[in-house]
């Protein structure tokens, strides 16, 4: 309590010079993460996601039944507790078989993103800092490449290297990286022309450097995003071509085969089909999600 | 006095930029700095005031060799950096610095302040860690910060500490000449004498050499040793700070010194400003002659021919052939 | 009856890290054909005010308290007339903007549509507010071009803005503040993006319009030389109150709050030339999320007092014109300030 004979004398110098209360240093992740949770159902889809993905890769090890064992004694069979999604017209256990699809659908959708990113940044990150005639010719190639529809590169690597995981991945890694470049090569025109890229620059910095150290880095907003979207992209494409037949070839199983085996049998034993379905639709609808979440947390908007 | 050698000379500097290319093939170009020539000593602070489009900082920028000068010579201590490679301005990035005008862009929003700091230090490969964090503590406390805002973030930090938290950065290398690019416009009034107060203290330390680009002519007045006066690319008058401030000679310079506000207001109320007509011209179709030529009060027929070359008058120099 | 008058204008902003106090209980008031400087840094709330008297507040913003009386009529939304009808406040506010009070902000390019042609663009308010034929809305157009200095203006009519400068786009805002006759322009920061010249001549511009219109004028700055120039009278603000108030000369040459005196020092307002150190006030901008509890400059304040920390000072009139809030002038009513205000706390 300040005593009346306090009021008018001057005040203690240190009350005026105390620490502003600063929000707690939170480095960029941190930061992104806290927005992130902000998004119940980005959140929610990416525990969603997380959980597929434990089950997947851990499932198949826990099943009694293997992905390619026959039993023609139960073949066609409903949902029961010894089969939790039923049998196929083969006998095999369709809650292993679609565990291994999903392995399959996950592992070509997120191997074949990793590598389009990394192309991607160092193509579209090099014609964005060189400008000029470089920049052009590069971005000229990547017309041209852009032009032939995926699908085709696709079936041809099919037809030189057989029908495959490792074609597939190819074929989407053909022209997967082309969006990337382009969001790069956008985000680094204007980053170099940032302030902090030219003092980089006046203090001597080499083009690597300005490039990895202050480029890069602040561009990772959109290419997060759109990297995020081209994981169900490359798993909607592999399971649109096995199911049109010309993906991957038996005994492996897909979500894509899966649904082309269960075709035959659609009116008369639906399940066959129905939850290979639904998982390829929860993977990609949680991953959809996860990116919108994604963007809105990466989005600067708040902060200066 | 005068037998001390500048630090940096500029001669004939000139910098255009290609603005239309014509299917005929003869191109127009933006002059942005057209033949500007002056000297900075050490220790000495030139400013350099003018309008949007006049060319300070295109200059600043061709100094510093981000752009690469079309013609004329950029000398530092004798040597001419004009055209040195990448590898060989190695040694000069370290001399020469730069402080920006934007605190909220200048820092890069994912490094700590130590590590923007120290960032010079790595670059060029000087010192050990500990040294450096060492090192950025110390120049925090010269800038008047406290060494523990080393890992915080820019964007805990108001305009004025970012500015702060840039002048460390170019002290980082111990620099000989600093160039401050309208370093204190983005601020608050109230923060920008805390600036210039900062950047006389270093320069009276450190002997440093600032060349000043801003527009608001009371604080380079204060700040400055000498002052050079840009239009449309050209240098039309450049002498002692107050001697340019007071009496100034070239009938751009006066028309500025009397536009500008002063926080005044009987001596606001007193005072004719100096009209002169029209805008200012496109700077790719420039006058022929005087750049000032199509506004200019006082202009006679010798000016629409030829632009004036610099002359020593009343002990600065001024390009009008009011004075030739 | 003062063309405008604020009283206990009180705004907050409510985000995601707290209620930000924008205007903290502001009173002041406008004349007829005077010139009123609003002179502010970051964080002042100049700008907020006036947003408020014009009802383009952003979504994230309570108006807890206060009264705009415009020519007696209280148009704030938390006026009895308002309360309850957002639609009539709007429809009220739509009449008013434009028309009997307009703005002049300050980037020039955000205001101006770039696809349409500035003829449309200032006609557009005439015929929305008078009705009038276009043709009589175009020859109106072009005598307030050339009013406000614009060269050539019927062919310049037809014209889009990026054919016109920076100084020219100001000059044309202006003209579509002056299309309706306005009783009161409001004026944000109109010349920060100008060069020096083409500021002075919209200055003289601005000045020739009170003059010869009887327009009164809210200029909101924080460029201390353009109030010395233009306002008749100038509001100090700091931290979302006014600290000071009073005519041109007397803000100048007879400050008494602390933050006028600091603020006319370190533009070197008594500094000649030579080296000297230009005094400055330490410190940094107000943080509006953690303001102190008492005055607001405290803890940037070279006379601050122990008082200062924990109580708001009151106003002290010093004569018809000026008043400051600072507790150098209201010692004498320590006892009851000191009182109210804890009345008041135990009461929250």
């Amino acid at each position: 309590m300040l005593k009346k004979e306090d009021y008018f004398k001057p005040i203690d110098k240190r009350v005026q010079d105390s620490e502003f209360i600063a929000l707690k240093p939170k480095s960029f992740a941190a930061d992104v993460w806290e927005r992130f949770r902000e998004n119940k159902l980005s959140l929610f889809s990416l525990y969603l996601l997380l959980s597929i993905i434990i089950i997947a890769v851990s499932g198949p090890f826990l099943s009694p039944y293997p992905y390619d064992g026959m039993n023609s004694s139960m073949t066609n069979r409903m949902m029961s507790i010894q089969h939790w999604f039923g049998t196929d017209q083969l006998g095999r256990d369709l809650f292993t078989r679609s565990l291994y699809g999903l392995r399959i659908s996950l592992l070509i959708g997120f191997i074949s993103t990793f590598i389009n990113v990394g192309l991607g940044m160092v193509y579209g990150g090099i014609a964005g800092y060189a400008g000029g005639k470089a920049d052009m010719a590069m971005m000229r190639f990547v017309d041209i490449i852009y032009a032939v529809p995926s699908l085709l590169y696709i079936i041809l690597l099919m037809l030189l290297f057989g029908s495959n995981v490792r074609s597939i991945m190819l074929g989407i890694c053909i022209s997967g990286w082309i969006g990337i470049a382009r969001i790069t090569r956008a985000q680094v025109i204007t980053l170099k022309e940032r302030d902090f890229s030219v003092a980089a620059y006046i203090q001597g910095a080499s083009s690597f450097r300005i490039l990895f150290r202050h480029l890069f880095v602040n561009a990772l907003g959109p290419i997060i995003v759109e990297a995020t979207l081209m994981v169900p992209q490359a798993i909607f494409m592999e399971a649109f071509l096995s199911f049109i037949g010309v993906g991957i070839s038996a005994p492996e199983a897909s979500l894509g085969t899966l649904a082309q085996d269960a075709r035959m049998y659609l009116e008369i034993y639906p399940y066959q089909m129905i939850f290979p379905i639904a998982m390829l639709c929860l993977v990609i609808f949680s991953l959809n999600f996860i990116s919108e979440g994604l963007g809105q947390a990466l989005n600067p908007k708040d902060r200066r | 006095m005068n037998d001390i050698s500048p630090l940096l000379s500029i001669r004939h500097l000139k910098k255009y930029f290609l603005a239309e290319r014509n299917v005929f093939k003869v191109n127009s170009y933006v002059k942005a700095v057209d033949d500007v020539t002056f000297d900075i000593m050490p220790g000495e602070t030139v400013g350099l005031v003018g309008e949007s489009g006049c060319g300070k900082s295109t200059l600043a920028r061709t100094v510093i060799r981000i752009y690469e000068p079309d013609e004329g010579d950029i000398l530092y201590q004798g040597t001419n950096i004009s055209h040195l490679s990448t590898r060989e301005m190695i040694p000069y990035r370290k001399k020469i610095q730069m402080i920006f005008q934007d605190p909220y862009s200048s820092l890069n929003p994912r490094y700590t302040v130590g590590e923007t700091i120290a960032e010079p230090m790595e670059i060029h490969n000087m010192y050990d860690r500990e040294t450096r964090m060492e090192k950025v503590s110390s120049l925090l406390e010269q800038v008047g910060l406290k060494p523990d805002h080393i890992s915080r973030y820019p964007y805990e930090f108001s305009g004025g500490q970012r500015q702060r938290i840039g002048i460390a950065r170019t002290l980082a290398l111990d620099p000989e000449f600093i160039i401050c690019d309208e370093p204190i416009s983005a601020l608050d009034v109230s923060i920008q004498a805390q600036i210039i107060n900062l950047l006389e203290k270093i320069q009276d330390e450190k002997k440093i050499s600032y060349l000043f680009i801003a527009h608001d002519l009371a604080m380079v007045r204060h700040i400055s040793h000498k002052i050079g006066v840009m239009y449309l690319g050209h240098l039309v008058e450049f002498g002692d700070a107050e001697t340019v401030y007071n009496d100034p000679l070239h009938p751009y310079t006066k028309a500025l010194m009397s536009s500008a506000p002063v926080p005044d207001p009987k001596t606001a109320r007193k005072e004719r400003r100096i009209e002169f007509r029209g805008e200012i011209p496109s700077p790719i179709h420039t006058p022929a002659g005087c750049p000032f030529s199509t506004r200019c009060p006082e202009c006679r027929p010798e000016c629409r021919i030829a632009p004036p070359v610099m002359a020593k008058q009343s002990g600065r120099r001024v390009a009008c052939y009011k004075y030739v | 009856m003062s063309l405008l008058e604020i009283r206990n204008l009180w705004i907050e902003f409510r985000t995601p890290h707290g209620t930000i106090q924008a205007v903290r209980n502001i009173n002041y008031s406008v004349e007829n054909g005077e010139i009123l400087g609003i002179v502010g840094e970051s964080g002042s709330g100049k700008s907020v005010s006036m947003l408020a008297v014009l009802g383009l507040l952003a979504s994230n913003s309570v108006i807890r308290s206060g009264e705009i009386l415009f020519n007696g009529k209280n148009i704030s939304p938390l006026s009895p007339e308002f309360k309850n009808r957002p639609d009539l406040y709007e429809k009220t506010m739509k009449d008013i903007r434009g028309n009997r009070i307009s703005m002049v902000f300050q980037d020039p390019m955000s205001f101006l549509n770039p696809l349409l042609k500035i003829g449309t663009q200032i006609t557009e308010g005439i015929i929305c507010h008078t009705h009038c034929t276009k043709a009589a809305a175009k020859k109106q157009a072009i005598d307030l071009m050339k009013s406000v200095g614009i060269p050539a203006a019927e062919d310049r009519f037809d014209q889009y803005p990026f054919e016109f400068s920076g100084g020219m786009r100001q000059r044309i805002i202006i003209a579509i503040a002056l299309s309706c006759n306005p009783e009161l322009i409001i004026a944000d920061e109109p010349t920060t993006a100008l060069d020096v010249t083409v500021q002075a001549q919209i200055m003289d511009l601005l000045k020739k319009i009170a003059d010869e219109r009887n327009t009164a004028i809210i200029m909101i700055t924080h460029n201390l030389g353009v109030v010395a120039k233009l306002c008749d009278r100038i509001n100090i603000m700091y931290a979302g109150d006014i600290v000071e108030t009073g005519t041109t000369d007397q803000i100048f040459y007879e400050p008494r709050h602390w933050y006028t005196r600091g603020l006319l020092e370190s533009i070197g307002m008594n500094i000649g030339s030579g080296r000297v150190k230009l005094p400055s006030i330490p410190g940094t901008p107000p943080d509006l999320l953690n303001l102190n509890k008492g005055c607001a400059f405290m803890p940037r304040c070279s006379h601050a007092m122990n008082i200062c920390r924990d109580y708001k000072p009151a106003v002290s009139q010093f004569n018809a014109t000026q008043a400051a809030r600072c507790w150098d002038y209201c010692k004498d009513r320590a006892d009851e300030i000191v009182a109210q205000q804890d009345k008041e706390e135990t009461l929250q």
